[in-house]
């Protein structure tokens, strides 16, 4: 029963993050605003109560199945790209090369002297 | 392969949906597991793969299929915002490189739009592509909105996503290993602003602090997409 309470403090910072972004039109999604908020007060509250972490573990857990239904649609919309296929995809895979370079890079370049492992 | 009428009798209630998921996450992970966790192959690929197959075969739809479950994805609000417990419990060591990653982030979330936006343009790829892959960095639920707001099409994007996604996790092991890096906080980092979601289910995988950097850098990234993309994209015209 524990992790109930827990489950409605998410829900909850969920519903928090939907009621500001229809009060300011921040275009992020609730969400992510919740994420933040949500380590903020845990930040102001100094400590993670126990009823939170029992919902909030399973559920990072089980992240990987929640997003599977959306990644099943990628496979029926294939056929309608036709030839363009092939240069999307290279430039997903050359772009996402690149950026993962640059972010690596960029970031043992700025931590130098930070004890980089 | 199942009948009409058997299919509507089963597709009557979101149940038939959500034990089609689990089964296909469970037998995912199995089989993950059995190939000894690649990284070019995540799970969430697997399982995805097993369930296309299962709906090409059994002839369910994956309009009824994703009506169903939509009851699972919901769930995708509250996980998010879970994140944010990981990423409180590091709040000390990022604090500790507050300075790297404040100037990281926007270089690094912005190159990760262009490359791929600027390759797609000189390719010769319409408009339409490129404003459905300018978000492909960015968490799913953040980049449809980004998307719409530039006129791209959802369906394109989720596909980008996944590629990027999967992709992002393999280049990321790779490029560590070339450049001898084995600091998780940058290896999380990285895996979380390239490839948001699926790159931070993968750094969960190698430790928490990897997961909450890689956190860490899948909202910031998302925030300043968001944020910023539309409207540099209507400025450039």
């Amino acid at each position: 029963m524990t992790a109930l309470g827990g489950f409605l403090w998410l829900v909850s910072f969920w519903l928090i993050g939907e009621v500001i972004i229809y009060l300011t039109a921040m275009p992020v999604s609730s969400g992510v605003l919740g994420m933040l908020l949500l380590s903020i007060t845990l930040a102001i509250r100094g400590g993670v109560p126990d009823t939170l972490a029992a919902a909030a573990q399973p559920l990072i857990a089980l992240l990987a199945m929640l997003i599977m239904p959306g990644v099943v649609g990628v496979f029926f919309v294939a056929g309608e790209l036709g030839s363009q296929w092939i240069a999307i995809i290279v430039s997903l895979i050359l772009g996402t090369l690149l950026s993962v370079l640059t972010t690596l890079w960029l970031m043992r370049l700025l931590m130098r002297g930070q004890d980089v492992k | 392969m199942l009948s009409d009428s058997l299919l509507e009798q089963l597709t009557e209630t979101p149940l038939f949906a959500v034990a089609l998921t689990l089964a296909a996450y469970l037998v995912g992970m199995t089989i993950f597991r059995q190939l000894k966790q690649p990284t070019w192959l995540p799970a969430v690929l697997i399982a995805a793969l097993l369930l296309a197959v299962f709906l090409l075969v059994s002839g369910l739809h994956y309009t009824t299929y994703q009506q169903g479950a939509a009851w699972l994805s919901v769930l995708l609000g509250p996980a998010t915002v879970a994140l944010g417990m990981p990423l409180y419990q590091q709040f000390p060591r990022i604090r500790e490189l507050w300075r790297p990653l404040v100037v990281c982030l926007p270089i690094s979330a912005s190159l990760a739009a262009v490359y791929a936006v600027g390759i797609a343009w000189l390719m010769g790829l319409p408009d339409l592509v490129l404003a459905s892959l300018a978000a492909k960095s960015v968490t799913a639920p953040i980049a449809i909105g980004v998307t719409q707001q530039l006129g791209g099409s959802i369906p394109l994007l989720m596909g980008g996503l996944l590629i990027t996604g999967v992709v992002a996790i393999a280049f990321v092991s790779l490029a560590a290993r070339w450049m001898k890096i084995s600091d998780e906080r940058l290896i999380g980092f990285a895996l979380g602003l390239n490839g948001h979601a699926i790159g931070t289910v993968r750094a969960f995988e190698i430790s928490p602090t990897a997961g909450a950097f890689a956190s860490l850098g899948m909202s910031l990234t998302g925030l300043f997409t968001a944020l910023l993309l539309p409207l540099v994209w209507h400025l450039l015209g």
